[in-house]
């Protein structure tokens, strides 16, 4: 069930309905019943895989927390965290592990025939074992009290705004909502609507217009020019981040409207001027996980290695970072090239200051954003395409043919289609810039109550008229 | 050592790693109020901290941190 779907939108109605009509101590059931719908719609073991790691999860916070001696607890938080990253790797890496082991064994000239080839991926196990290790290092390092209420603790796992692909809650954040009693609020909701309206306005009016062609050019990219190759490579960013950002407004908005406040996953990406600070606006939930739990902690205990410590902890970090979005080496060198560029980054900084008489004008400033874009576009390569031979083929022919025509360049979409296209994409960008420096939504509440009103109706008219409703799942949903 | 003295030497160190040389720290400042204090550079100052007072924290007792002034009352408690 995705949530651009009738069958969510019909869950989501109804779970209003009753979540609202019912008295306040019955309201967080009526969440965790629809969540175990959500979760189990689609197939019974994704229920059962993610009811089995909450129940896991639960018992070791609360096994942690019950000893006071530091190496016991050490010991049952190692176990914990084995046993979660044993689920991952088995539902997720086996096929993985399994192929490499294969061809390193075959390379020592040993026979292998390998026995597994298919396991079965469970939707959102990326999200929910991140989350249940953040609760579990939270718990460890004494920052949250293990959760004794099952249901409250099923809750946060199993929520289904945000089950299945985030954002990644921590405790902190959600388990003290999940307690406080939840009445109906117009401005919350109005909020959660628009947001709602942002979200399906990206995923359908961008995301899904660019889907299309862009998964057909990356698909069989010997079948494209090098300047098709290239429009593909730069357009592509723009519908990830429509196509994520889509999903994660859709999740805050619907989770506002049920009193829950989800953590911000984007803030202005493509404003970024490095990789450093691209990934403090993308997909945050994730880059602050992997900064608080992985590279904190590994640059702390390379501390006295100074400049090679932290550049260490980076590469780790990034490489695993690429890793998390699934079992390919494309997506370790995804991985790789951010966490590279970083640590050159770190270095650049200090070379940019020592000329900043000469380099902190307007125009470095929109040097470094293009620059930015640009390696994050290539970065991307590996991201988007499977086969690493592919990924090659478009490097070496994305300058080929650079006097393309029109026609060439426009992937084969329709001119209706290119122009709502530039308009939907310009509109968000400047709504972005544009909320970020005034508080639009706030000017639109004083105006009257008509004009309002045919404000909203006039964006949920655009949402229908242009919108590609075609059955494309989220991408994020893969991980 | 006294605490004023902690901080007017932690403030030296914060000026060299962080190239800064405005920088002036209270006991209330955190990374939030200095533009260089990424978590990149964190670490460079705890372990330029850590070098210079003769000192060694966990991890834990770094995460537990709120300011720059709690950072110099872990380095005066561990010299005592």
């Amino acid at each position: 069930m995705i949530f651009n779907s009738w069958e969510f939108a019909s869950l989501f109605i109804l779970v209003f309905g009753v979540f609202y009509a019912i008295v306040p101590q019955l309201r967080k059931w009526v969440l965790l019943i629809a969540s175990v719908i959500f979760i189990g719609f689609n197939h019974w073991g994704y229920l059962a895989l993610a009811v089995s790691t909450a129940f896991l999860t639960f018992g070791s916070g609360i096994w942690i927390d019950k000893y006071s001696d530091d190496k016991r607890r050490q010991r049952i938080f190692t176990f914990s965290l084995v046993a979660h990253l044993a689920i991952l790797i088995f539902f997720k890496y086996f096929g993985f592990l399994e192929a490499n082991v294969g061809a390193f064994i075959k390379i020592l000239g040993f026979k292998w025939d390998p026995t597994i080839t298919n396991v079965f991926l469970p939707l959102g196990i990326s999200f929910y074992i991140f989350q249940s290790i953040s609760y579990l290092i939270e718990v460890y390092w004494e920052e949250q009290e293990a959760e004794r209420n099952l249901p409250d603790f099923m809750l946060y796992m199993l929520f289904f705004m945000k089950f299945l692909s985030g954002p990644i809650e921590r405790p902190g954040n959600f388990l003290p909502q999940v307690k406080a009693k939840k009445v109906f609020n117009y401005t919350q909701t109005s909020y959660g609507l628009r947001l709602i309206a942002i979200g399906l306005f990206k995923k359908l009016i961008i995301a899904n217009h660019l889907a299309g062609v862009l998964n057909e050019v990356f698909a069989s990219v010997q079948d494209y020019s090098g300047a098709q190759l290239l429009v593909a490579t730069l357009i592509y960013p723009i519908q990830l981040y429509a196509d994520f950002s889509g999903y994660t407004d859709i999740a805050i908005g619907g989770a506002a409207i049920l009193g829950y406040q989800l953590s911000p996953n984007f803030n202005r990406p493509f404003i970024a001027e490095t990789i450093t600070d691209f990934w403090r606006r993308w997909h945050m939930s994730l880059s602050f996980w992997v900064k608080d739990y992985i590279y904190e902690p590994l640059a702390f205990n390379k501390r006295s290695w100074g400049v090679w410590g932290i550049s260490y902890a980076l590469l780790v970090t990034f490489i695993l970072l690429g890793l998390w979005h699934g079992d390919s080496w494309n997506f370790i060198i995804y991985g790789a090239i951010q966490g590279s560029v970083i640590i050159y980054e770190m270095q650049r900084t200090k070379w940019c200051s020592q000329w900043s008489k000469y380099l902190s004008g307007k125009w470095f400033k929109v040097y470094n954003i293009i620059r930015t874009y640009l390696i994050f576009s290539a970065s991307l390569l590996f991201f988007k395409i499977e086969k690493f031979a592919d990924v090659s083929y478009v490097l070496r022919h994305l300058f080929d043919g650079i006097r393309a025509t029109y026609k060439e360049i426009n992937l084969g979409m329709r001119d209706h289609n290119i122009i709502v296209l530039s308009l939907a994409i310009g509109l968000m960008f400047f709504y972005e810039y544009a909320n970020s420096k005034w508080d639009l939504w706030g000017k639109l509440e004083k105006r009257p109550l008509i004009f309002r009103w045919s404000f909203y109706y006039l964006v949920v008219f655009i949402i229908f008229s242009f919108g590609d409703f075609g059955a494309t799942d989220f991408i994020y949903l893969q991980f | 050592m006294e605490l004023n003295q902690i901080l007017e030497e932690t403030n030296q160190i914060f000026k060299h790693v962080l190239n800064n040389p405005n920088i002036c720290l209270t006991s209330t400042t955190t990374a939030s109020d200095i533009d260089e204090w990424d978590s990149l550079n964190n670490i460079r100052l705890i372990a330029d901290v850590e070098q210079h007072f003769n000192v060694k924290f966990k991890l834990r007792e770094i995460l537990k941190l709120k300011n720059v002034g709690e950072l110099c009352e872990g380095v005066q408690k561990k010299i005592a």
